[in-house]
């Protein structure tokens, strides 16, 4: 049984379709990251899931109840939200316990759960503080200690770290993490950030114009994407992609011909059939002992330094290619170089359909 | 010294003057009456309005307040004062209340045809009272109860609803819609939500919402000539009473008097409360 099942769920502002027939069951445990660019419907959806917002069509159920005409309050779930929103007369214990005392849960109860969970955040030295009296950090801490004290069954996260800057939100993410280890809740996770979801899902949901392209974990998703959609939005710098031509057990990419002896096809290939070949900028490297068949040839363009490594940009026939690069033998490349495509690692695509091969 | 900070000096003085002189311009009336309001019946007939009384006392003050004529009552204007306090307490705690949480419910609840009731508010807001009257005096006696404090109590909560309504709406709409939801998930309803969310939260804009009203309720005239009934007439109206008697010689000192006893709560109220009426208007005003 799923902790958290969406059955062709639709919803329309007006004549505005903003979530297509959605499908989607998320295991009891599991840290599922709604991911999209704004405006696909991610928001929605989870406003969906916690009551917050009326739906058109379709079934929500959690942990086996059909709650799609509930309460927020009666669907068992407990959310953080964007902007926090702490109550802001209340000071740090209030806020945590508001929503205990509205149900009357005993008040020893109310002392032990806020406690507990003030610990858990390490926002003890807190309590008797106002909210506007609070940091970034501490305010997201307690933001999150207020779903935590509810033990709901699903935890929702409405893009809580995007108000935070760039060190606190690693810091964050990494807690996040610890947390959802510890105490092995259901969460639901919305972002935009592609690094966020990556390193803490366990399962990711891209999403465009309200309708869920894949829903996998984070290396599967990465490996093999399986709409050309999800292989441009995730990965970061974004796939390469190059027109090209099946032939039997190979791809012809320019004058290359890439062999495709490990290629898991969907359907059986048709010889001739016009494709697009992605493949990740760790996957193209500096040609050395291939055969020149298997290798192409481009212009460099520049080099950009990141540290651990370098991105090389390259001109190949009206196509721009990146290559992620060791930087000592990046720092002396210009001209025509030969470049090499680790086939092994392509992702191909029909063109017309964008769904992968 | 040098010549161009001569110069801005010399323009400051100036600036100053200016403004010391607009400022006793506009305060003239206020000066006069005051004054007029501390001399001897006979001091006022005899010299200019102008001159300042020989011997201040508070003689009309006290005649004024309690034994100046209306008719053939002589109870000063003490009677239409505690008037005005009974038609005002519970006017303005009734038209408050109300308009909070109907602001409350427009802005943070989807309300079917919510627009349409905006709408509606803000036309009242504007209907110039006349208009209404007769149709208004019309219903109370046929409800039977025109002429008398309930009466005028319900024709100030009837008018101060719109404006009212509309104020909280603006503010309520100021406050992020995530607080609600997070109200909500928390499992509180309503009325909860109003009571231990919301209010708390707007402490300033209930205090600028009982300033107008109180001054608002405070000041009519015309409302309470109509609708109180001869035995609850507030006091602005027996002021005008009081100035309209033309029996034996006018006594300005007394009417004076009078008309800044009337005058002095609404006063009152802006002194202790300027501050908070600045910084709830603006934080209604820019918060949105």
């Amino acid at each position: 049984m799923s902790a958290v099942s969406v059955v062709g769920l639709s919803k329309s502002f007006g004549t505005l379709q903003v979530l297509r027939d959605i499908h989607l069951s998320i295991d009891a445990g599991d840290f599922t990251v709604l991911l999209g660019p704004s405006g696909c419907g991610k928001t929605t959806l989870l406003n969906a899931i916690a009551g917050l917002e009326d739906t058109n069509a379709g079934v929500i159920e959690i942990d086996g109840a059909d709650v799609t005409h509930r309460e927020p309050s009666k669907r068992g779930i407990a959310m953080v939200f964007q902007s926090y929103a702490l109550y802001p007369t209340m000071n740090v214990r209030k806020n945590l316990s508001f929503g205990l005392r509205v149900r009357s849960v005993p008040r020893q109860e109310v002392t032990r759960r806020v406690d507990w969970a003030a610990r858990l955040l390490q926002i003890d030295e807190l309590l008797e503080r106002k909210p506007s009296q609070l940091s970034g950090g501490q305010r997201q801490r307690v933001a999150i200690g207020r779903a935590l004290v509810q033990q709901a069954k699903v935890f929702l996260f409405d893009e809580p770290l995007s108000n935070l800057d760039a060190k606190l939100r690693t810091e964050m993410r990494v807690e996040l993490k610890r947390l959802h280890k510890e105490l092995g809740a259901t969460i639901v996770y919305v972002t935009h950030d592609q690094i966020e979801a990556m390193t803490l899902a366990t399962r990711i949901a891209v999403m465009r114009a309200g309708r869920i392209e894949q829903y996998a974990a984070p290396d599967d998703l990465y490996e093999t994407p399986q709409t050309l959609f999800v292989a441009a939005f995730v990965g970061s710098p974004a796939m390469n992609f190059m027109p090209g031509r099946l032939d039997s057990g190979a791809v012809h990419v320019g004058r290359a011909r890439l062999p495709l002896n490990g290629y898991r096809f969907r359907s059986s290939p048709v010889t001739g059939q016009e494709v697009v070949v992605g493949i990740r900028p760790e996957h193209v490297v500096l040609a050395r002992g291939e055969p020149p068949e298997q290798t192409i040839v481009a212009n460099a363009l520049f080099m950009e330094p990141m540290g651990a490594d370098t991105l090389g940009w390259f001109q190949f026939g009206e196509h721009r290619l990146s290559a992620r690069l060791i930087p000592q033998v990046a720092r002396g490349l210009s001209g025509e170089v030969r470049l090499s495509l680790l086939s092994d690692h392509v992702s191909l695509f029909d063109p017309a359909s964008e769904v992968r091969l | 010294m040098t010549t161009a900070s001569r110069q801005a000096r010399i323009g400051r003085i100036g600036l100053y003057a200016l403004l010391v002189w607009v400022c006793l311009f506009f305060s003239i009336p206020l000066l006069v009456v005051i004054s007029t309001s501390l001399k001897t019946s006979d001091e006022v007939r005899t010299f200019s309005i102008f001159t300042l009384p020989a011997a201040p006392s508070i003689a009309a003050w006290i005649k004024a307040w309690a034994s100046a004529c209306t008719g053939l009552n002589c109870g000063g204007v003490r009677v239409g004062f505690w008037n005005s306090v009974r038609i005002l307490i519970p006017s303005v705690i009734i038209s408050v209340t109300a308009g909070s949480v109907t602001g409350y419910a427009l802005s943070h609840w989807r309300i079917r045809g919510a627009n349409v009731i905006m709408l509606l508010l803000l036309l009242c807001a504007f209907i110039p009272y006349q208009v209404i009257l007769y149709p208004l005096v019309k219903t109370f006696s046929t409800i039977g109860i025109y002429s008398s404090l309930p009466c005028i109590i319900a024709v100030h909560v009837i008018f101060g609803l719109p404006v009212m309504s509309l104020l909280f709406r603006n503010f309520y709409a100021g406050l992020p819609e995530e607080l609600v939801k997070a109200a909500r998930i928390d499992g509180a309803g309503f009325w909860r939500i109003f009571v231990s969310v919301m209010l708390p939260m707007s402490v300033n804009i209930l205090i600028v919402a009982t300033i107008l009203q109180t001054t608002g309720i405070w000041n009519d005239y015309l409302l309470g000539l109509i609708f109180a009934g001869r035995d609850n007439m507030p006091m602005t109206v027996q002021l005008n009473a009081i100035a309209t008697t033309s029996t034996g010689i006018i006594e300005y000192n007394v009417n004076t008097a009078a008309a800044l006893l009337t005058a002095l709560p609404p006063l009152l109220v802006y002194f202790v409360s300027g501050r908070y009426f600045v910084r709830g208007i603006t934080a209604g005003a820019v918060k949105g």
